[in-house]
């Protein structure tokens, strides 16, 4: 399992990059392995509103229909439009395969850095 | 853990009105309780989440024979449902669910009627190999379900003329649904009715969770609320709407020429056609596909614009019969 360190993590399983006031957002490693084989990504438009700790799309894989969140509260500045095509990337490479590129941030989420994201996946496997 | 085994069995056969009640109870399901809820469709296809309806069912036809199109909350894909079918949906905590457990439910109440049943494939139940069973799940803010399908004595011929469209040409994303090999459960045992069955699901339930059954509380539903959830489930948005874009080419060749229409469609809706004809009455195709834009991706709206312009063409009575017969028999 793989955690990056230089990205920040929710506790909803979504990986955030923030650079220069926009946020990068995609599914972790942990997401996509507990999810199994995607089928399909529903994304927002652009310059659709995000809340944080509120949906931004939702994935369906092999085992059932799961909500993503946005850790941040934004403008959508840019969708992965290829990620709709072959939702698979986000196995394939889940740090490539970001899902929003997210501006105008005004709120953010507490976020764990990789090693507190770690232990707490570890913790949640145990359940 | 569940402590509270909560039953409700729906009074009602209408599609939409069961999925409103099922996403209800998802989302008012209290911590550590497991609300059973036991349901049944009249004359319906069940499509996926993000399914392309189109693709997957002959939609004309089953409106046509006065079924209806559903779209349900979770993943997967198409299945058929009538009397002969019983539903379950375990509601509740995402915290509290445990897929093994659950589809435990469902193996032990096929076990009381002496069937040796497994989980097969990918989320099924089967004897013998044969699925009876299918199963989806869905999850949103800690909240969740299970459901599936019990097949007791379902109109098979129906289940497969409407779940077998023959689209060649619609090209599209979403959610393809695997085929199976299925079996009713009355054929394997005749004491399996849908009433005997829903009493085996209750008295699995209660062995499982170790805890007795109680009945749900009606009155926790809030009527309204149920009543907007239904009104969504039946929208033209839901059904048809959704951000599936796709292309479909639909054709035939008549005694006059042939003719194909090209259609994109996102939404549900007619972005851009195309109407192709080497017939001697050329004039009336000219430059008709930009006229569909904006129009319904369904058989009634497609023929009535087509025919519409055609008319207004003076074409032929025969060229505009054949072509509203070949619109509803591809849609």
């Amino acid at each position: 399992m793989n955690f990056p360190k230089e990205l920040r993590y929710s506790k909803s399983h979504e990986w955030v990059r923030i650079e220069d006031g926009i946020a990068t957002i995609g599914l972790t490693d942990y997401a996509q392995h507990e999810l199994g084989d995607l089928v399909f990504v529903n994304l927002p438009e652009e310059g659709d509103e995000l809340t944080a700790g509120e949906a931004l799309g939702d994935v369906e894989s092999v085992k059932a229909v799961s909500d993503v969140y946005s850790p941040v509260s934004g403008t959508v500045l840019q969708i992965n439009e290829e990620l709709l095509d072959h939702p698979e990337l986000i196995n394939e490479a889940p740090y490539d395969a970001w899902f929003v590129k997210v501006g105008s941030l005004t709120e953010k989420e507490e976020l764990l850095d990789a090693a507190d994201y770690e232990a707490f996946c570890e913790e949640e496997g145990k359940n | 853990m569940i402590r509270k085994l909560s039953i409700w069995v729906s009074r009602t056969t209408d599609p939409y009105a069961n999925l409103a009640a099922e996403e209800f109870l998802t989302f008012h399901v209290q911590p550590d309780e497991c609300i059973l809820f036991l349901w049944q469709n009249a004359h319906s296809v069940v499509i996926g989440r993000n399914q392309n309806c189109w693709k997957e069912c002959r939609v004309t036809e089953l409106e046509r024979d006065g079924g209806h199109l559903v779209r349900r909350l979770s993943g997967g894909g198409a299945v058929y449902h009538d009397l002969g079918n019983l539903n379950f949906t375990f509601c509740m905590k995402k915290e509290d669910s445990n897929v093994i457990r659950q589809m435990l439910v469902i193996l032990r109440a096929a076990a009381s009627f002496g069937l040796n049943a497994q989980m097969t494939g990918r989320n099924d139940a089967a004897v013998g190999g044969l699925k009876f069973s299918g199963n989806a799940f869905y999850d949103s803010h800690g909240c969740y379900y299970h459901h599936g399908t019990l097949l007791i004595n379902v109109d098979v011929t129906s289940m497969s003329r409407y779940l077998n469209p023959s689209r060649e040409k619609l090209a599209s994303r979403g959610v393809d649904s695997v085929r199976s090999r299925v079996v009713n459960l009355s054929a394997l045992c005749p004491e399996i009715t849908v009433e005997t069955m829903k009493e085996a699901m209750i008295c699995s339930a209660s062995e499982v969770y170790g805890i007795p059954a109680g009945p749900f509380d009606e009155k926790r539903f809030d009527l309204e609320e149920l009543e907007h959830m239904r009104e969504r489930f039946d929208s033209f948005s839901w059904k048809y709407g959704q951000k599936i874009p796709f292309t479909n080419r639909i054709g035939a060749r008549f005694d006059w020429g042939e003719a194909e229409l090209q259609l994109k469609v996102n939404r549900g809706i007619v972005e851009e056609a195309l109407l192709s004809s080497d017939s001697m009455e050329a004039a009336c195709f000219q430059d008709i596909g930009p006229q569909f834009t904006g129009c319904r991706y369904e058989a009634e709206a497609l023929a009535h614009t087509l025919d519409d312009i055609l008319n207004k063409r003076n074409a032929p009575e025969t060229i505009r019969h054949d072509l509203r017969c070949m619109i509803f028999e591809h849609l």
